[in-house]
C-alpha cells in the first residue's frame, strides 16, 4: 500500500490524471461550486468539474484552454497551474497547495511527464471504504479514519489525506481535513461522510453516555421498543411520562393544531379511564382540527401560492381538496398519486392545481422527489450528485415521467388543462445529447407504451411496497412533526451518506406504514400512543445532553398560526381575514396571501409556499417576535376587546378563583398551582386599576410564558 | 297568516329591496350596451309541481315588469296584489300545473324595454321551503326535512347551517343546485354531526350520499368555495332519501353550450350495445362490428376500452363520442390501430387518433380585450373520419385523458362509428365585438328590440360527416313588425349572422320563435333547429369573473314600443345591383334618435362575399351617408348577396324621458289638488271663526279634518317634485357605447360582359 501522493518512483512511472491530479485538485478545493466549478466558466475562465466528476473535461481545460499557458512544458513550475495555486502569482483564491507541498511536487511531475490523459491501461477506482465503518465512541473522545481506495488491477491505495470529511452533525462530531474525528460532548448517533472521487463512504459512530438505564417506561408499542433500546445502548435514561394536562395540551396541539377547551381539559383531567389517552388521539384525528392542521402543512409544502387574484379560486379547491382528504383519511400513495397524475381542471380535478405552480418537468421532479422521496436531485441536473449516487442519466430519466404532460388552455386566467399526451416519453440528457426513457431512482420500470401517462407508472414505483424512498420519506417527516427532529435530518435529505439516527426505527415506522395501507391516521396514532411520544419534557440528571434520541420531549415554540388562533382562544376574540367568514382559524387558511396583512404571521414564520422544504417555515426566536408578543397594538387590541375573556371575566360575578382556573384551563390545560392562584389574586386585588384591565394583564403575563408559547 | 310566514315575507321584502339596490347601482355604472332587461333571481328558484308560490324578482331595467312568463306554458303567474287590491312590486304568484314537467324551465319578464333575459326556474317533486331567517351558525342552524328542498342564498363570508334527523342506516342524498340553475355558487356542502363537525365534504358540484352513522340530528353546511355571497349566489339544497342501492337522480342542470351539437339526427335514446369489463388491454378486447353505437364508462381511474373489428380497405366511417357534452368534466381520446398478427406477436400500425372537437370560431382567451366570442361550439368530444387503409383486424381505445386518478362510474360516455350521415348543428348567441375593454355586458343580451334597432346574432355551425354545403338561416314567428334576414353559413364555413329588424313602428309585442338553419344534404332539404345560447350574468368585467354560459330552451323575441334606437341606418328597399370587378355605392338613410359622442361611426361589413370590405366612416350627424363597396378588390363572384354594416358607437342615452313628463302631470295635479284643499281650509277656518258657539266644535272638527288632508296634499306635491327629480336626473344623458347594425343590404352581383 502506497502512502503519500507522490509515488518514491513517480520518475518512473507516470502520474496518473484521473487517480493523482483530479483527487489533488479536489482535495485543494479547486474544483469547488464557489471557485472554478462554478456553473458558467468558472473562475477568471478556468472551468473545472464539480469535485472532478468529468475528468475528460477538466484534462480539456488544463491542458488545451487558456491560450494553452495553464501548463508549460519547459520549465513547470512556470506553469499559470502552479504559480496560481502555489500563490506566486495573484490567486482569488489563496494559496493552495505550497510550493514545498507535496501536491505541489505531484502536479509538477505530471506536468514533467508531459500532462498527459490516463491510458485506457491505467486502473479505474473500483470501490471506496471507509476504517472503520462504525465505532462505538466516548464523550470527548477522537477517532482517526483511514480511506481506503480499490482499484481494477487489485491494488489498494490509504487516500486517507486526499479525501474529503463531512459531517452530518458538527455539534456532535468534527472532522479533520486528514479524518481525524472529533466528538463533543453530546450523546447519539453521528456520521461522518467520506468522499474520493466519485465514491463515498460512512462512518457511523455512536456516542453513549453511559449512565445506568434502570427504569424505562413501558412499551406501549413498536415505537418505544426501538426508542428505549437505542437508549439503552447509548445508556440515556429517559425522562418520566408526562402527566396528563401536559398530555393533552401536546397531543392536541400536535393533531389538532389548537390548545384543548375548557371542558375538554376538565373532562380529561378528571377521567380515572386508564385508556383515555388513546382515546383522546382517536377523537382529534376523528377532528376536522386534524384535516385543517395536516392541510396547512401540506399546502404550504406544495406551493399552493396565490400571485394574482385569479388564483383564488384555485387556491382554494386546492386547499379543500387536501383538507378534505386528510379528513377522508386518503391512503398517502393515492392522495400522492393524484397530485402526481393530476388531469382535468382545477375546479373538477382540484390537484392539478399543483401544475399551475409547478409548470416545467425538471421543477415538476424535483419537487416530487424532494418531498415524496426525500431525495434532492437539483444537483443531478448539471452534474453527478456529489453526495450520493445520482447522475444526470437518473435525473433525465426521472424528467421523463412528465415529459408527456400535456395542456390545453383554460377559460381561466393562467391556468391549463392538463392531460396526458400521447407519446412515448423521453428526456433528453443535456451533456450526451441521450434520450432517455423513464426510469426511477435506479429502478428500471417495466416499457410505458405513448398511450400509457408515464405518471400513473411513477405513481405505482412510488406506493410499490418495496420501494426505498416513499414511506421512509413520510415516516421521518411525520417522525419529525411529532419530536421536532427527523430521524434523518434534514427530512427531506435522505441518502447513504446521512443515516438515520435510529435505523431500526425508521424501518419499524416504514413497514408499519407500509403494511397498514399507507394510513396517515394510523401512523399519526401509533406515534403519539407510544410512550415515547408522551414523555416528559423535563430532563433528568442524564439525559439534558440528549438532543437526538428522544429520551425526553423536546420543547418547540407554537407555529405562527398555532400561535395567533390560541392567543385569540385565550383572549376570547377572533383574527380577522379578509373575505373568510368571522371565526375562520388561522391554521384553516387556504394559502400564503394572508400573510401580507398579518404582521403576527409573518413575524412568526409563516411560510410563503414558495418551497418544498419544510424549512421554509421559520421556527427561530427573534427579537422582533419577543416585542410583539408584549407590545404589539395587535395583542393590545385583542386583550381589550370588548367582547374579549377579559372584559367578560371582569363583568361576571364569579369567585376570582373560579375566573382564574378557567384562564389557566384555557391557557395551559391545568389547574393553577397555590402560589400561582395566589400571585393571580392579589394582583387583581390591587387597587386603583379596573378589573378589566388586571384581567388583560393576566392575560397577557400567561400568553409571555413559555409555558403557553411552547408545546412542551 | 302566521308570524312566521309574515316575518318571512317580510324578509323577502327586505331581500329584494336590496337586491333591486345592488343591481340597479351595477345598472347605472355600465356604459357599454343600452339598457337591457335582465331578470336575475327569483325568490324561490323553484317549485313543487302542483303547487303555488310566491315568488319575488329583482333584476336590471325590470322596474316596470309586468308579466312574469315561463318557457312552459303549465307554469303560470300573476301580479301579487296588497290587501287594498293594488299590485305588489315585483311580487307573482306562480301556479305550476300538475302536468308540468319536472325540469328546469325559463323564467322572463315582460317590461318597457321588452323581455328580459331568463333565469332558470326549477320545478321538483319535492316539498319546498324557503331559507328565511339568517342561519350561519349552528346555533342558527334551520330545520330541514328529509324529502324537501330550501332555496336559499348564500350571505358573503359565511355557512349556512342546516339540521335534520335520520335514522341509523338511512341513506340520504344532499344535493346542492347551483351552476345548473344559472347560480354563480360553487357550493362547498358538509354533513357535519351534531356539534358541526364535518364528516363528509362535496366540493365539485357533485352529491354527498350519505349512510347515517346513528340515529339523531345532522348538520349539512353550505357554503361557497372562496366566500363569496350575495344575492347571485343562490342555491337549491335537496335532502331526499333513497333506498340502499337505487341510483341517484340529481336535480336538473341547464345545459351547457356545447351540447347544441349532441345527439344526431334520429339516435336512439338507448345504444345498441354496452361495454362490458373487462375490455382493459390487447389480451382482454371487447368484439364489434360496423356500425356500432356502443354505451360506457370511464370507470376506473385510467380505464382503457378497447374494441376490435375487422374493416376493409378503403372504407370510410365517421367517429363520433358524446361524454363532455352530458356535461361531464371528461376528455375523451381514441386510438385506431391496425393489427397483423404473425403468431403471438403483433404489429400495431396507427390510422388515426381522435381527440377534440375544434370550435369552429376562435374563442375568446377571456382576457381583456375582446378576442372572439366567450362560447365554444367546439367540445373535448370527438367528431372525426376513420379511412381505413389495410384490410383486416382494427384495435379502437378509448380513454378519458382526465381520468387517470378519478374512479366515478357517472363519467359515461356513448361512441358511435357510422358510415357517413352528413349533417349539421347550429347555436347562436348575441353578437359581440369589442366596444369598451373587459366588458362583455352585449352578450347576455336578451332579443328586446327597440323600434328601429337591428340586432345581430353570431351563429356557427358543427358540421358532421363531411356536409359541406350552405346553411341558409331563418327565423320565424316573430312579432308584427319585425323580421329576421340571415346571412348564411356558406360552403366550408362555419360562422354565419342572424339580422332580426324591428320596424320604427313596430307595436309592443312578444313573440315565440323558431330559429333553424336550412341545408341541401345529398338532394333533400333538411332543417335543423337552432339553439340561442348567453351567458348566466352580465359581465362588466371579464378579468375578474369567467363567464357561464349555457343553451336556452326557447326563443322569444320582442319588442318594446316604448323606447328606440338611438340610430337606424337604412338602405335602400330595393336590391343593389353591380356589375363584378365594379364599385357599388349605397345609400344609407339615418334616422337619429340621441344624440352621439364622435363625430363619425366606423363600420364595418358582415355577410359573405363583402366581410372583408375595408371599414369605413359614416358621419354620425349627417341624416344620410354611401358605402362604397369595390367587388374587384374584394373579388366577389356574380350571385347574390345579403350584407349589413355594424360597428360601435356612443350614444347620449336617456333614460326614459317620458317619465319627466308623466312626473310633470302627477306633479301638477297634486299641486292642484293642495291649492283646492287650501281653500277648503281657508273656508273652513273662516267659517269656524263665524261659528256660533253650540257649532264651533263641529266647525274646529271640519278644520282638523281638512288640515290633514292639507298635510298629505303638501305631502304628495313633495313626492311629486322629488319623483321629477329623480326622473329628470335619470333622464340626463349618459355615454353608452353599443353595436349599431345597418338594416339588411340585398346585393346582386352580375357578371362582367366578355368584351
Amino acid at each position: 500500500m502506497a502512502v503519500g501522493l507522490l509515488r518514491t518512483d513517480a520518475a518512473e512511472h507516470p502520474v496518473s490524471f484521473v487517480n493523482d491530479v483530479v483527487p489533488l485538485l479536489t482535495k485543494a478545493g479547486c474544483n469547488v461550486g464557489v471557485c472554478h466549478a462554478k456553473a458558467g466558466g468558472g473562475q477568471k475562465g478556468f472551468q473545472l468539474s464539480l469535485l472532478g466528476f468529468e475528468p475528460q473535461e477538466d484534462f480539456e481545460s488544463l491542458t488545451k484552454e487558456g491560450r494553452n499557458r495553464r501548463l508549460f512544458f519547459g520549465s513547470p513550475d512556470q506553469s499559470l497551474l502552479l504559480l496560481k495555486a502555489s500563490g506566486q502569482m495573484p490567486h482569488g483564491g489563496g494559496v493552495r497547495l505550497a510550493a514545498t507541498s507535496e501536491g505541489y511536487a505531484l502536479l509538477r511531475e505530471w506536468i514533467r511527464q508531459g500532462a498527459t490523459f490516463d491510458r485506457e491501461t491505467v486502473p479505474k477506482l473500483l470501490s471506496f471504504e471507509v476504517h472503520p465503518a462504525r465505532g462505538s465512541i466516548k464523550r470527548g473522545g477522537v477517532q482517526q479514519l483511514q480511506a481506503i481506495a480499490k482499484y481494477s488491477d487489485g491494488s489498494v491505495r490509504d487516500v486517507t489525506s486526499m479525501s474529503l470529511y463531512e459531517s452530518n452533525d458538527k455539534a456532535m462530531a468534527d472532522v479533520s481535513e486528514r479524518g481525524l474525528v472529533k466528538i463533543s460532548d453530546i450523546v447519539g448517533n453521528v456520521a461522518v461522510m467520506v468522499r474520493y472521487q466519485a465514491k463515498v463512504a460512512v462512518f457511523s459512530a455512536s456516542v453513549p453516555l453511559g449512565a445506568p438505564v434502570d427504569n424505562l417506561p413501558s412499551s406501549k408499542n413498536f415505537v418505544d421498543e426501538y426508542v428505549f433500546a437505542n437508549l439503552k445502548a447509548l445508556g440515556i435514561p429517559p425522562s418520566i411520562l408526562c402527566d396528563d394536562a401536559t398530555f393533552l395540551r401536546r397531543v392536541t396541539l400536535d393533531i389538532g393544531g389548537r390548545l384543548p377547551t375548557e371542558e375538554e381539559s376538565t373532562a380529561f383531567l378528571a377521567s380515572k379511564d386508564e385508556g383515555k389517552r388513546d382515546k383522546v388521539i382517536d377523537e382529534l384525528l376523528r377532528s376536522p382540527d386534524y384535516a385543517d392542521f395536516f392541510a396547512n402543512k401540506w399546502t404550504a409544502l406544495l406551493k399552493n401560492r396565490r400571485d394574482d387574484a385569479s388564483d383564488t379560486v384555485s387556491n382554494f379547491a386546492f386547499h379543500a381538496w387536501v383538507r378534505d382528504s386528510f379528513l377522508a383519511n386518503k391512503p398517502y400513495d393515492q392522495f400522492v398519486r393524484e397530485v402526481l397524475a393530476a388531469t382535468g381542471t382545477v375546479i373538477g380535478n382540484p390537484p392539478v392545481a399543483w401544475y399551475k405552480r409547478v409548470k416545467e418537468p425538471k421543477q415538476q421532479i424535483e419537487d416530487v422527489a424532494q418531498l415524496f422521496l426525500g431525495v434532492r436531485m437539483q444537483c443531478a441536473q448539471c452534474h453527478h450528485h456529489p453526495f450520493e449516487r445520482w447522475s444526470q442519466d437518473d435525473y433525465y430519466s426521472l424528467v421523463a415521467f412528465f415529459s408527456q404532460v400535456g395542456r390545453k388552455p383554460s377559460g381561466t386566467r393562467g391556468e391549463d388543462l392538463i392531460f396526458h399526451k400521447r407519446g412515448l416519453a423521453t428526456a433528453t440528457n443535456i451533456k450526451t445529447a441521450i434520450a432517455l426513457k423513464p426510469a426511477a431512482l435506479g429502478d428500471a420500470i417495466p416499457e410505458i407504451a405513448a398511450d400509457e401517462d408515464p405518471r400513473l407508472k411513477l405513481a405505482d414505483w412510488m406506493g410499490g411496497k418495496t420501494n426505498p424512498f416513499f414511506a421512509k420519506s413520510l415516516v421521518n417527516r411525520y417522525w419529525k412533526h411529532f419530536f421536532i427532529r427527523g430521524l434523518i435530518e434534514p427530512e427531506d435529505d435522505i441518502r447513504d451518506t446521512n443515516p438515520p439516527t435510529n435505523p431500526a426505527l425508521l424501518e419499524a415506522l416504514e413497514k408499519h406504514f407500509i403494511a397498514s395501507g399507507f394510513d396517515l391516521k394510523e401512523l399519526v396514532r401509533v406515534i403519539t400512543q407510544s410512550h415515547a411520544y408522551q414523555l416528559s419534557e423535563q430532563p433528568n440528571q442524564h439525559n439534558i445532553v440528549d438532543r437526538q434520541n428522544y429520551s425526553r420531549y423536546y420543547p418547540r415554540r407554537l407555529q405562527a398560526e398555532v400561535l395567533l388562533d390560541a392567543i385569540d382562544w385565550l383572549a376570547g376574540t377572533q383574527t380577522d381575514f379578509a373575505n373568510l367568514p368571522p371565526g375562520t382559524r388561522a391554521v384553516a387558511l387556504p394559502d400564503n396571501s394572508y400573510n401580507a396583512s398579518s404582521q403576527f404571521l409573518r413575524v412568526f414564520g409563516r411560510p410563503e409556499a414558495e418551497s418544498v422544504c419544510e424549512c421554509e417555515r421559520v421556527q427561530s426566536s427573534s427579537l422582533a417576535q419577543s416585542l410583539h408578543l408584549l407590545n404589539a397594538a395587535e395583542l393590545k387590541t385583542k386583550l381589550a376587546a370588548p367582547t374579549g375573556r377579559a372584559e367578560r371575566l371582569a363583568k361576571e360575578d364569579n369567585p376570582a378563583e373560579a375566573k382564574i382556573r378557567e384562564l389557566y384551563l384555557a391557557a395551559f390545560s391545568r389547574e393553577p398551582r397555590p402560589q400561582e392562584l395566589k400571585t393571580a389574586i392579589d394582583y387583581l386585588n390591587e387597587p386603583g386599576t379596573a378589573a378589566n384591565a388586571n384581567y388583560q394583564d393576566l392575560i397577557w403575563a400567561l400568553i409571555n410564558t413559555k409555558e403557553f408559547l411552547f408545546n412542551h | 297568516m302566521t308570524d312566521l310566514v309574515c316575518y318571512s315575507r317580510c324578509r323577502s321584502m327586505l331581500l329584494a329591496a336590496l337586491a333591486c339596490g345592488a343591481f340597479a347601482s351595477v345598472s347605472f355604472a355600465q356604459s357599454v350596451g343600452l339598457p337591457a332587461p335582465r331578470l336575475l333571481t327569483t325568490t324561490p328558484m323553484g317549485a313543487k309541481v302542483g303547487s303555488q308560490v310566491e315568488v319575488t324578482i329583482s333584476g336590471e331595467s325590470i322596474e316596470d315588469a309586468d308579466e312574469l312568463t315561463f318557457s312552459d306554458r303549465r307554469i303560470t303567474a300573476a301580479r301579487k296584489l296588497n290587501e287594498a287590491g293594488q299590485t305588489e312590486p315585483n311580487k307573482y304568484v306562480v301556479t305550476i300545473a300538475a302536468d308540468c314537467p319536472v325540469g328546469i324551465h325559463e323564467a322572463r319578464v315582460m317590461t318597457r324595454l321588452g323581455i328580459s333575459s331568463s333565469r332558470a326556474f326549477s320545478v321538483g317533486t319535492l316539498d319546498e321551503v324557503t331559507r328565511a331567517a339568517p342561519n350561519t351558525s349552528l346555533a342558527t342552524a334551520m330545520e330541514l326535512k328529509v324529502n324537501s328542498i330550501c332555496n336559499g342564498v348564500m350571505t358573503s363570508r359565511a355557512v349556512d347551517h342546516y339540521v335534520f334527523e335520520a335514522k341509523k342506516g338511512q341513506r340520504v342524498i344532499v344535493d346542492c343546485a347551483t351552476r345548473g340553475i344559472d347560480s354563480k355558487l360553487d357550493a362547498t356542502v358538509i354533513v357535519a354531526d351534531a356539534a358541526g363537525r364535518d364528516l363528509q365534504v362535496e366540493r365539485r358540484g357533485g352529491v354527498l350520499d350519505f349512510t347515517v352513522p346513528s340515529d339523531g340530528k345532522y348538520v349539512i353546511k353550505v357554503h361557497e368555495l372562496t366566500f363569496k355571497g350575495g344575492p347571485a349566489y343562490y342555491y337549491r339544497l335537496g335532502l331526499w332519501e333513497l333506498p340502499v342501492g337505487a341510483a341517484v337522480v340529481r336535480q336538473q342542470s341547464t345545459k351547457p353550450v356545447n351540447s347544441f351539437s349532441w345527439p344526431p339526427q334520429g339516435l336512439k335514446e338507448q345504444a345498441d350495445l354496452a361495454e362490458s369489463e373487462p375490455n382493459n388491454d390487447r389480451t382482454k378486447t371487447q368484439k364489434i362490428s360496423l356500425p356500432c353505437d356502443i354505451a360506457g364508462s370511464f370507470f376506473p381511474a385510467a380505464d382503457v376500452d378497447v374494441f376490435e373489428f375487422e374493416a376493409k380497405k378503403g372504407d370510410v366511417w365517421w367517429v363520433e363520442v358524446a361524454s363532455e357534452r352530458f356535461g361531464l368534466p371528461t376528455d375523451p381520446s381514441i386510438l385506431v390501430q391496425h393489427v397483423a398478427r404473425t403468431g403471438d406477436t403483433e404489429k400495431l400500425t396507427d390510422v388515426a387518433e381522435f381527440s377534440d372537437i375544434p370550435s369552429p370560431v376562435k374563442v375568446s382567451s377571456n382576457g381583456y380585450a375582446y378576442d372572439g366570442p366567450p362560447y365554444n361550439a367546439g367540445s373535448a368530444d370527438i367528431l372525426g373520419k376513420l379511412e381505413i387503409k389495410e384490410d383486416g383486424l382494427h384495435r379502437l381505445q378509448i380513454t378519458d385523458l382526465f381520468g387517470g386518478t378519478r374512479n366515478d362510474p357517472k363519467n359515461i360516455y356513448r361512441l358511435i362509428i357510422r358510415k357517413a350521415a352528413p349533417d349539421f348543428a347550429i347555436v347562436a348567441w348575441a353578437l359581440h365585438m369589442e366596444l369598451r375593454n373587459g366588458d362583455r355586458n352585449a352578450v347576455s343580451k336578451p332579443l328586446a328590440l327597440r323600434g328601429g334597432a337591428t340586432m345581430a346574432l353570431e351563429v356557427v355551425a358543427i358540421r358532421r360527416d363531411g356536409f359541406d354545403g350552405d346553411i341558409d338561416l331563418a327565423m320565424e314567428g316573430l312579432p308584427e313588425g319585425v323580421t329576421a334576414n340571415g346571412l348564411k353559413i356558406p360552403a366550408g364555413q362555419s360562422r354565419g349572422i342572424m339580422l332580426v329588424t324591428a320596424n320604427q313602428n313596430a307595436p309592443r309585442a312578444v313573440g315565440s320563435g323558431t330559429f333553424f338553419g336550412r341545408a341541401t344534404i345529398n338532394g333533400e332539404v333538411v332543417s335543423r333547429p337552432c339553439r340561442l345560447a348567453s351567458y348566466a350574468w352580465p359581465i362588466p368585467d371579464s378579468w375578474g369573473e369567467i363567464p357561464s354560459p349555457r343553451l336556452m330552451a326557447d326563443v322569444p323575441v320582442s319588442v318594446s314600443g316604448r323606447e328606440f334606437a338611438p340610430i337606424t341606418l337604412t338602405p335602400p328597399n330595393e336590391v343593389q345591383t353591380v356589375t363584378a370587378g365594379e364599385k357599388l355605392t349605397i345609400p344609407l338613410l339615418h334616422t337619429r334618435r340621441s344624440e352621439f359622442s364622435g363625430a363619425v361611426l366606423q363600420l364595418r361589413t358582415m355577410g359573405v362575399g363583402f366581410d372583408r370590405a375595408p371599414q369605413f366612416d359614416v358621419s354620425l350627424t349627417a341624416d344620410q351617408s354611401q358605402a362604397v363597396l369595390d367587388t374587384a378588390a374584394l373579388k366577389t363572384a356574380p350571385g347574390d348577396y345579403l350584407i349589413a354594416f355594424y360597428g360601435g358607437a356612443v350614444a347620449k342615452y336617456r333614460h326614459q324621458p317620458e317619465a319627466i313628463v308623466a312626473a310633470e302631470e302627477d306633479h301638477k295635479k297634486a299641486v292642484q289638488e293642495l291649492m283646492a284643499i287650501e281653500a277648503e281650509v281657508k273656508k273652513l277656518t273662516e267659517a269656524a271663526k263665524a261659528a256660533a258657539t253650540e257649532a264651533k266644535p263641529e266647525a274646529d272638527k271640519a278644520v282638523e279634518a281638512v288640515t290633514a288632508k292639507q298635510k298629505a296634499a303638501a305631502a304628495a306635491v313633495a313626492a311629486a317634485v322629488e319623483k321629477i327629480k329623480q326622473a329628470t336626473a335619470a333622464a340626463q344623458p349618459r355615454d353608452i357605447v353599443d353595436i349599431v347594425v345597418s338594416e339588411p343590404i340585398k346585393i346582386r352581383v352580375n357578371s362582367a360582359e366578355k368584351k
